[in-house]
């Protein structure tokens, strides 16, 4: 079993877009993760509930700059506890702009090498 | 919770009625179950905060269950609507259930931790499955605020 303290950078707190790819994150790997408030501020019971779970997650109430405690269990704990913290403490990159919706870019489309004038 | 149910979800803002097929509607649908109930003064504001934070990912939390919500000062004060769909509303949810249970929670701007105390505190009663049972079997608003008021802390 693995464990670790994470402090929560988005401004949104675990909760919105961060909480959405945190249980994303946690539906990826191979492993039972679950996920306690430390810092509680509505939550006195700190009982940590399935991160996977959306409504579980959403539970938590925790807010920015609270922190979490993470505990996994199963072969990829490790891995899982690393992408989990690192989804925890990006903050949330500026405004997407006024795109319609999921404008997640696709980065760089690479021009072929050969291509250049 | 520091709410008092009946103010939080009165029974005006409760329906069993069968809510429109389609989300964005019944986010709509909800919302005017409040403006009948005289706690919105800026409709449109209210539901344009409902569809930006809807925009920025689904509100469907998994379990049959979806919590749309805003901050806005289309509203007079934190209020609840809720409203049950028999067919089941695609919510684009994780776990790829539809939305039976519906809550919205509209919360005037600046309490922002009314905002989230009353989403987590609302999530964490619906995490008991005889709390979802219960809400499926009532058969009034005053049976829907009775279970919610016996659960949410």
């Amino acid at each position: 079993m693995a464990e670790r303290l994470v402090r929560v950078v988005p401004e949104a707190g675990l909760h919105a877009r961060p909480a959405s790819e945190f249980v994303q994150t946690a539906n990826e790997h191979d492993c039972e993760i679950r996920v306690a408030a430390v810092d509680s501020g509505g939550n006195e019971e700190d009982e940590p509930v399935d991160a996977s779970s959306m409504l579980g997650v959403t539970s938590l109430g925790v807010g920015h700059d609270e922190r979490v405690k993470l505990i996994a269990e199963g072969e990829e704990s490790e891995d899982a506890l690393d992408a989990l913290e690192e989804v925890l403490s990006t903050p949330e990159n500026g405004d997407s702009g006024e795109c319609d919706g999921d404008s997640e870019s696709e980065g760089n489309t690479s021009k072929a090498n050969g291509e250049e004038e | 919770m520091d709410y008092d149910i009946d103010r939080l979800l009165p029974t005006a803002q409760i329906t069993l009625e069968e809510p429109p097929a389609e989300k964005d509607e019944t986010i709509a649908f909800l919302l005017d179950l409040v403006v009948e109930n005289d706690r919105v003064n800026d409709r449109e504001n209210a539901l344009e905060a409902l569809r930006e934070r809807e925009r920025e990912t689904t509100t469907g939390v998994g379990k049959g269950i979806a919590i749309p919500h805003a901050q806005t000062d289309g509203v007079s004060e934190p209020s609840v609507a809720f409203c049950r769909s028999e067919a089941g509303l695609d919510f684009d949810s994780m776990d790829e259930q539809p939305a039976h249970l519906i809550f919205e929670i509209l919360v005037p701007e600046g309490g922002s931790d009314d905002h989230l105390e009353i989403l987590s505190s609302l999530s964490r009663s619906l995490m008991h499955e005889e709390v979802r049972e219960g809400l499926y079997d009532a058969e009034s608003p005053e049976g829907i605020q009775a279970v919610l008021g016996e659960a949410i802390d």
